[in-house]
Parts: C-alpha cells; sequence; structure tokens
C-alpha cells in the first residue's frame, strides 16, 4: 500500500514536472515573439540611422561578429548537436559553466568551445 | 573544475500473485566526483573518480537525457569496471590535428577500490577518437589492460556518424575481453522531414538497435552467462531539450529463452545554478 502510493507520488511530481516545464516553454516563446514583434520596427530604423552613421570598419566588425555567430552555430551543430537537442539560451554565467563542463566530457577543442559559447551567449 | 554526479535507485517490481509495488534497498552510486585541472589548450588533469573512457557509451551517452534507448547495451560492462567508474588519474584532451580533423584521447590509470559505493577495478587504459566535422564522423578505439585477476588486455572500437543530408545519427561499437566479445549498432532517425504536421514530427525520432554478445573464456557476473542478440525498436519525443519522453520495445534471443523487454520512460533535465562561474579559460 505504502509503495503504491510512493508511486502515485512519484507519478504526481513528474505531471507537475512536466507541465511547468511546458509552461515555461510557452512563457519564453511567447516572450520571444513579444520582443521581436515591439522591436521590429525600432531596430530596423535604429540599424539604417547606424548604417548611415557607421565608418567601414564599424561595418567590417559587425560583419566579422555575424561570421563568428554564423561559425558558432555550424560548431555547435557539428558537435554539441550530435548528443543534444537545440537548447535554450542559458544565461552567460551557467553557459559558461556548462560549456567547460562539456569541454571535460566530450573532450571540446579550444576553438570549437570559445565560438560555441560565443554563440550560446549572444 | 570540480563535478560529479551520484545516483540513487529503486525498482518497483508487481510480483506475482501479490498485489501492490514491492522494491528492494535503494542502490547508491558516485559516478563521478572528480576534479579536472585544464592545463592548456590540448590537456585536461582529472584526479578523482570518472567515468571509465572506454567505448563511446559510458563515455559520452550514459546520461539518460543523452541516450536514444533507454537500456544499456549487453556489453557495456566490459571495460569499464564496476559502478561504470574508476578511482585514479586521467589525462584527457581534444584539438585540431590538421584542418580536416579533430583527434581527441584519455589516457588512465584506476586503483582497486571495493568500498561501496565507490568501488572500482586496478586497470590502465587509453581511449582515441577521431572526429572529421565535415563528415561528421568520429572513429576511435579503447584498450585497457587489466592489472588484476587474468591481467588480461580489453579493447573496443567505436563509430558516430551523422550525414549532413539527412536528420539520421548512426552510432555503434564493439568491445572485446576475456570474459566475453559483442557489439550494438544504432540508428536513430528524426521525422523533421516528413511534410506533414510538421511540429510534432522534428520532435519525434525512431531508434532501432541491433547488438550481439558472444561468451568468453571467463565468466562475469555483469554479463549475460550464454551468447545473446538482442534487437530493440523505440519511438521518443522530444517536448523541449531537457525533457523527453521514451519508449521501447526489444525481443532478446538466447538458448535460455526469448524474452520481451519494454521500456516507457520520461527523461527531465534541469539547470538551477549555484554560484557565481568564470568564463572560459
Amino acid at each position: 500500500m505504502r509503495r503504491n502510493w510512493m508511486l502515485v507520488c512519484c507519478l504526481g511530481v513528474m505531471a507537475c514536472l512536466v507541465r511547468s516545464a511546458l509552461a515555461q516553454e510557452q512563457e519564453r516563446s511567447d516572450k520571444g515573439s513579444a520582443v521581436v514583434a515591439s522591436a521590429g520596427p525600432s531596430t530596423a530604423n535604429s540599424n539604417a540611422s547606424h548604417d548611415r552613421r557607421s565608418p567601414p570598419a564599424l561595418r567590417s566588425t559587425a560583419s566579422a561578429e555575424r561570421a563568428q555567430r554564423i561559425e558558432g552555430e555550424k560548431r555547435f551543430r557539428t558537435n554539441c548537436g550530435r548528443c543534444h537537442q537545440p537548447p535554450h539560451k542559458f544565461p552567460s554565467r551557467v553557459m559558461a559553466t556548462a560549456i567547460r563542463h562539456m569541454r571535460v566530457r566530450a573532450m571540446l577543442t579550444d576553438e570549437d568551445m570559445r565560438l560555441i559559447l560565443s554563440y550560446m551567449t549572444q | 573544475m570540480f563535478e560529479t554526479r551520484a545516483t540513487f535507485e529503486n525498482d518497483l517490481v508487481q510480483l506475482p500473485g501479490r498485489s501492490g509495488f514491492h522494491g528492494g534497498p535503494v542502490q547508491k552510486e558516485v559516478e563521478y566526483a572528480q576534479l579536472d585541472f585544464i592545463a592548456n589548450s590540448c590537456v585536461t588533469i582529472t584526479v578523482g573518480r570518472f567515468l571509465t573512457p572506454f567505448g563511446i557509451f559510458n563515455e559520452r551517452l550514459y546520461p539518460v537525457w543523452i541516450r536514444n534507448l533507454q537500456s544499456d547495451p549487453l556489453i557495456l560492462p566490459i571495460g569499464i569496471g564496476p559502478s561504470n567508474a574508476s578511482t585514479g588519474g586521467m589525462i584527457r584532451g581534444g584539438f585540431k590535428a590538421r584542418p580536416q580533423f579533430n583527434i581527441n584521447y584519455a589516457v588512465y590509470f584506476s586503483a582497486l577500490s571495493t568500498t561501496s559505493p565507490v568501488d572500482s577495478d586496478r586497470f590502465a587504459g587509453v581511449r582515441t577518437g577521431i572526429f572529421i566535422p565535415k563528415a561528421r564522423l568520429e572513429m576511435g578505439g579503447s584498450f585497457q589492460h587489466l592489472l588484476e585477476q587474468e591481467r588480461s588486455n580489453l579493447f573496443g572500437f567505436h563509430a558516430i556518424w551523422q550525414p549532413t543530408l539527412l536528420p539520421l545519427d548512426i552510432r555503434g561499437e564493439y568491445a572485446n575481453s576475456k570474459r566475453g566479445s559483442g557489439y550494438w549498432i544504432e540508428p536513430a532517425y528524426k521525422l523533421s522531414q516528413l511534410p506533414f504536421l510538421q511540429n510534432e514530427m522534428r520532435r519525434t525520432q525512431l531508434v532501432a538497435r541491433y547488438q550481439q554478445f558472444f561468451t568468453g573464456d571467463l565468466v562475469s557476473d555483469a554479463l549475460p552467462p550464454i551468447n545473446t542478440k538482442q534487437f530493440e525498436f523505440g519511438l521518443n519525443y522530444y517536448f523541449i531539450d531537457g525533457l523527453k519522453a521514451a519508449s521501447n520495445y526489444g525481443r532478446q534471443f538466447s538458448s535460455a529463452g526469448n524474452l520481451n523487454v519494454w521500456t516507457l520512460g520520461l527523461t527531465y533535465r534541469f539547470v538551477v545554478p549555484m554560484g557565481s562561474a568564470g568564463g572560459p579559460r
């Protein structure tokens, strides 16, 4: 009888975890779309004004950052994607710890680790 | 860096003729409790208790939220020692050897420990792999010399391949020891290319695994006592990265009788920051 209650409790806890994870996921996707919707036009305007004022050096910095992000995403898919689904982007300090753990665990190269960390924290 | 993982496991079993579920004692296991010193970009020195780096399953796929099928391969106990872990020291790392490929390696020594839950065997070994990012292919081998009992050699090979054109993941491993040998191969296919119900299909994965085990000259408690074949088929659904529903059905064939293997599971992984963290070195 006691074991049955334990089983029911375990199932209840698991159901709560599933529900909270799904709610969190929903909240994140809602928040993300709201931010994109509200920031869209102003970002476009600021980019336009920024571009008008940007010297070529700033533009090349932006394109270098973009190239780095693309390379980071590529490295993530090639290395991390072998075992993980694309994860949420955690706060920088959590990500820095996780990537250091994965560097040891999955024997990532130094370059891969830096590019993936940069991509995951942008 | 200090990292650790421990497991507490209890099976609730419904016995024939008795109502309710009945369980035994809770099994406690320290899987790793290791101190890592990242010496430079190619070398990490580890001391303490660590997962034995033999083959691919124990090294990479052991966490339940990573593996595609929840059941362990039959050959898993080969080369990893009791409790899947070693107590001693290890040097490991990965580096870009050429622009086309990376090399990873681990060299380790484990001391004998009979203290539960940190028991381990006395052995020394090496594991190395080559990873070709463009082809998304990793291949490697492991070698271990047992420094107790029959003082024998163990070896194994492993490979993981993810074709760039298909959401397919093929993993395989072979291991050989005096106590037995065998292999497993596991393709997993994500249904993201199907043109209907795309939101659901991209989260759904079909998995199969075929494995065979052959007995050796010596017996082992952890390995099957007779030649065994097993086929498994599974279906996984990824709600999000950390939450996965897993199910699989398998059939085991051996001269002792055939049997079914069913697994249903739900894995949930969460991250709780416990303090501040620095940047990468």
